[in-house]
């Protein structure tokens, strides 16, 4: 039975190169609909039922006019208070000056600012200062930065092979370029689904580098990240909440089974290279041991040249298998007589991925884990446009960011638009972040829709949603105390939030007029044996302080030795001495009356006046301090170690 | 906060959770008997906490041969020149280099049919942390945080995991059951000492407190209530007594001696004393296994550092009457190829592998399945890692099945599928 599979799949291969070329040209043809706009059309003998959900994926093609920022704030604004009137909630005020620029600042520069900074704003008496603000932190090169490290953390916090953060360096400066040039995040994403080459030269290819080109891996990641559906709950069984079959997420898998990686022979341990397995004129289906075990017979063929039935390096030694050879003898060669017969291949214990290697994907058989599966083509799960077998790495993955990215795939604005509202808001229209889907009901879906629409209608540009938004009245709300009735996000009030691992660490280095904070020795997270960990100061404070930033928030209540970090590093003490060159020893000198030095204090650390109250704590505690440094150094602590300090109000 | 969140997933998903169904779980229905066995078991957790069961994971990171350790094959092309050597327990032989662990081989049992599929390091290092391969889409407790979560003491000062090394994290079970990573075994750790006096730290908390009053007024009453939370317990650490747990120093010399004065030795004599003051999880890890090269060398060289450890804490345990309610597991990601590769190393080979087992309730003294004569495969009672993990929970009496609820909604049990080694029992 084995046996006759095993022929059968030869013959197939042999027919299928035949048909390819037929086929690819047929994808070209798809490809080039899509180029210019037009949506693909939906054949209509594809297998996989059509999804009957309520959404418009029938208008969806038609994008509105584009408006302008300002324009859609305002109607974002009359849609959420229509809805807080219905439902007889009164929005909270507008924030003052302090909170907006504090908020603003983080959001969009990922800093802190300085207490002149917050100081000049207050006094501005420029009406349009808010909406100017936002236009220069969205100009500023701290952006760029910011959003680069949020998007790091994202791709890098769930990679398959934590060793992958070796390559985050280039991701980020690759990410960075492309938020200063402000490139459609639709470009972006065809970037990180289609990216070849090297790991340490390409920063696009952190996606298939994290995931080890692993396609259910990359499937389950793209469709999280770029879609914010977790498919991967069908990897086994049909979704259990969503309608999401368990064939259609091998179907997303099987965009991606070409991609591999493969370590630079010439380069040091961390050169890698996200390469196409199809690559190369002929036998590429050999690329791999996994493939030459499955079909031995075959690959003697190919490669005999004295037809002995057996190959050793000689004839091996001008073609392109010398390399996979080594690995064969290392594995395969049980009788050590330097060659290699069909039997032994045969009889090579199994590579350390199975189904790995292999240019088609299968899905697995759950009932027996021996056998290969089903071999499964590519077909894009929203819209169930079928890509056709066969196709190169390249045309299958370029084919995959065009379906992705497509403006009549709604979940891909809809995704990216509820992660960045949600991350200014503190509350997205869906939660979490990455779990939506046509069968959720989100929070305020006239909003999301107009804003998706609008998004997708600016070709995707990304300054542009975070200008929408920051101009809002809904974002510049200030924050309260939640009443019992509100049990879902309403978008009354905004939500305080933690800050994220960079944005604490720029915030400390600007409190503490310091550049790097130095020789915190981190506790290493992750995953141990080979993670290579980042020791630049940044790196270490970030394996404290970092999370996961598509975690939701009420997930993240801090750790012990992130409190131990601020309570007692006697890096922290010494920069918060109240003598030498530090920016308190700068403040005692400069204020001798305690009430312009707590006021600066608290500029400096929260960026705002300490209230009527603090201000009498305050006072209290100094009057009972043994001496003035010393009280001021407590007070100094006591604010950096405060949750307001941590946390994004 | 939590229960917010809980809420908001189920309403999106137009159904009720797991976790909803049991926060709406009246005591009607304890009282009308509608309650599953599993449930039942979890109303129990408080009679588990109090019979203070605790693990130490020695993890051997890299992967360790089973050749060179507890399943030798002295003569065989296979076995390398690696040497046999008798046992306290007549019959059970193992690899040369372990004679300390030899003579407790009475308390340890030999599992010599590990199984698995994982080859990667990082996949089978998750793996045999978690009980689950990695997916991106949900970072799994370990199975130490797990426990943790359903026999720890919450109100201990110590935190309820340590692992002397790095290790994989409580996932979506939380700060609770993080693990608290100590990185010099006999120090006091990183920042757990404060620079200042005591009166004067307390000042500043409780100026911190007074301060913190304005913001969770203004609509900071969650992110507050939550740092006070982790505040109050970092500072328990701090100031707790138990500290001294960390410092080695009061044990006597003869007994750090016998434990070896290595980072290994060190890390599990802390071990100990951590179980001891309550802890309930510590790891304890010793690397360089990967031994693609110099195989026996190399192996050698570990030995000498692991043979004592282990060997010290099985023994003293016992003497000091905590072996019962200490369960000990030795094992690494996978066991290595039998065959010799050019550069006299072993590669990576999930097929085979070795686990060791003490204390706990185990039955010692015996060896669980055997590996085929040239150690290709297992030859009988093959034991995976799901069967490891749920004998784990047996012997610490943890219903396997318990699950949690992961992020996205769906509930994930401690150990999915296996069946506990029953020979392990008395």
């Amino acid at each position: 039975m084995f046996r006759i599979n095993r022929w059968f799949a030869v013959l197939f291969f042999a027919a299928t190169s035949v048909v390819l070329s037929m086929l690819l040209s047929r994808v070209e043809s798809i490809a080039a609909a899509q180029e210019t706009k037009v949506p693909v059309s939906k054949p209509s003998q594809v297998a996989a039922k059509s999804p009957k959900s309520g959404t418009d994926h029938e208008t969806a093609g038609a994008l509105p006019a584009p408006l302008a920022a300002r324009d859609v704030s305002q109607r974002i604004d009359a849609l959420i208070d229509a809805d807080l009137k219905q439902g007889k909630l009164m929005p909270a005020p507008q924030t003052t000056d302090e909170d907006f620029l504090r908020r603003v600042t983080f959001d969009l520069a990922g800093t802190t600012p300085e207490p002149n900074v917050v100081s000049l704003f207050g006094l501005d008496p420029d009406p349009a200062k808010r909406t100017k603000t936002i236009d220069r932190l969205l100009e500023s090169a701290d952006y760029a930065r910011n959003w680069a490290q949020y998007w790091r953390e994202v791709l890098y916090s769930r990679a398959t092979d934590p060793r992958s953060r070796i390559s985050q360096k280039q991701f980020e400066t690759w990410m960075e370029e492309n938020l200063a040039a402000n490139r459609g995040w639709d470009k972006v994403a065809t970037q990180l689904l289609t990216a070849t080459g090297s790991v340490q030269e390409n920063g696009a290819t952190a996606l298939m580098f994290a995931h080890q080109g692993d396609p259910e891996e990359i499937a389950s990641e793209a469709s999280r990240i770029f879609l914010g559906i977790q498919i991967q709950c069908a990897n086994c069984h049909d979704h259990p909440t969503d309608k999401w079959k368990r064939e259609q997420f091998h179907q997303l898998a099987a965009f991606f089974p070409r991609v591999a990686l493969r370590r630079d022979p010439n380069g040091g341990v961390a050169s890698f290279n996200v390469v196409s397995l199809d690559a190369g004129p002929g036998g590429g289906r050999f690329a791999e041991p996994g493939a030459i075990a499955r079909e031995p017979e075959k690959f003697i063929e190919r490669v005999d040249r004295n037809k002995d039935h057996k190959i050793t390096l000689d004839e091996v030694q001008n073609d392109q298998f010398k390399r996979v050879f080594t690995l064969l003898m290392e594995r395969a060669d049980a009788n050590k007589d330097g060659a290699l017969t069909a039997a032994e291949l045969k009889a090579m214990p199994i590579p350390e991925q199975q189904g790995r290697g292999s240019l088609e994907h299968y899905m697995p058989n759950l009932e027996d884990p021996n056998d290969r599966g089903q071999k499964i083509d590519p077909v894009f799960f929203v819209s169930n446009t079928k890509a056709g077998a066969g196709m190169k790495d390249t045309a299958r993955r370029e084919l995959a960011a065009k379906l992705f990215t497509s403006t009549s795939n709604e979940w891909f604005a809809k995704a990216f638009v509820n992660r960045i509202w949600s991350e200014m808001l503190g509350e997205g229209f869906y939660m979490p972040i990455d779990d939506i889907g046509p069968e959720r009901t989100p929070n305020s879906p006239e909003v999301l829709t107009l804003l998706s629409r609008q998004f997708a209608a600016h070709d995707y540009d990304i300054k542009w949603l975070f200008r929408t938004i920051a101009n809002t009245h809904a974002y510049q709300r200030s924050i309260r105390a939640k009443s019992a009735a509100e049990t879902a996000p309403t978008f009354a009030a905004a939500v305080p939030t933690r800050l994220r691992s960079d944005q604490l660490y720029d915030a400390l280095t600007t409190v503490l007029g310091i550049g790097d904070i130095g020789g915190n020795r981190a506790p290493q997270r992750g995953a141990g044996a080979g993670q290579r960990v980042d020791n630049s100061p940044r790196g270490q404070f970030n394996a404290i302080f970092g999370f996961d930033p598509s975690t939701p928030q009420d997930e993240i209540t801090g750790t012990v030795p992130q409190a131990l970090f601020f309570m007692n590093s006697p890096l922290l003490q010494t920069l918060i001495r109240g003598a030498g060159q530090t920016r308190l020893a700068r403040i005692l000198q400069d204020f001798p009356n305690d009430e312009d030095a707590l006021t600066e204090l608290y500029l400096l650390v929260l960026s705002r006046q300490p209230s009527e109250k603090e201000l009498k704590i305050c006072r209290k505690f100094l009057s009972a301090a043994p001496n003035r440094r010393e009280g001021y150094e407590d007070l100094m602590w006591s604010l950096l170690n405060s949750s307001e300090f941590l946390t994004k109000r | 906060m939590s229960l917010f969140h809980h809420q908001a997933i189920s309403l999106s998903r137009g159904g009720l959770t797991r976790r909803s169904f049991l926060h709406a779980v009246s005591a009607g229905a304890i009282a009308a008997g509608t309650l599953s066995f599993r449930d039942v078991i979890s109303l129990r957790a408080d009679d588990l906490r109090k019979q203070g069961m605790s693990m130490i994971l020695l993890y051997m990171q890299g992967g360790p041969s089973q050749f060179e350790t507890f399943d030798p094959k002295p003569g065989l092309d296979t076995g390398g020149p690696t040497k046999a050597i008798p046992t306290a327990i007549p019959g059970i032989e193992i690899a040369e280099g372990w004679s300390q662990v030899a003579k407790q081989m009475t308390d340890i049992a030999l599992i010599r049919s590990m199984n698995n599929k994982e080859g990667n390091h990082q996949r089978a290092l998750y793996q045999m942390h978690t009980g689950y391969v990695p997916s991106g889409s949900v970072k799994h407790p370990s199975l130490g945080s797990a426990i943790a979560k359903e026999i720890g003491d919450p109100a201990h000062d110590l935190p309820a995991v340590v692992s002397v090394g790095r290790t994989v994290g409580a996932g979506f079970l939380g700060v609770d059951y993080e693990p608290f990573a100590v990185q010099n075994p006999g120090q006091i750790p990183q920042n757990v000492t404060p620079l200042i006096d005591t009166s004067r730290f307390n000042r500043r908390l409780g100026v911190l407190n007074e301060l913190e009053q304005d913001f969770a007024a203004r609509g900071g009453e969650t992110v507050v209530a939550n740092h006070q939370r982790l505040y109050e317990k970092t500072r328990k650490l701090v100031q707790s007594p138990q500290v001294k747990t960390f410092d080695l120093s009061s044990e006597p010399q003869a007994l750090q001696q016998k434990y070896g004065e290595t980072q290994f030795g060190k890390g599990c004599l802390l071990a100990r004393r951590l179980v001891e003051a309550g802890v309930t999880f510590v790891e304890v890890t010793l690397g360089n296994w990967d031994t693609h090269d110099d195989n026996f060398n190399r192996c050698k060289t570990l030995s000498e550092q692991c043979d004592p450890g282990f060997a010290a804490l099985v023994a003293d345990l016992k003497d000091r009457g905590r072996l019962d309610k200490t369960l000990v597991v030795w094992v690494g990601e996978f066991g290595r190829t039998p065959r010799i590769n050019p550069r006299t190393g072993r590669d990576h080979y999930p097929r085979v592998f070795n686990a060791a087992i003490a204390g706990g309730g185990i039955k010692g003294g015996q060896v669980i399945g055997a590996s085929t004569k040239d150690g290709m495969a297992v030859e009988r009672d093959p034991v995976s890692v799901a069967d490891l993990f749920t004998t784990v929970c047996k012997s610490l009496h943890v219903d396997p099945r318990t699950e949690n609820m992961s992020p996205i909604g769906r509930p994930l049990k401690i150990v999915d599928g296996g069946e506990p080694v029953a020979k392990l029992f008395g």
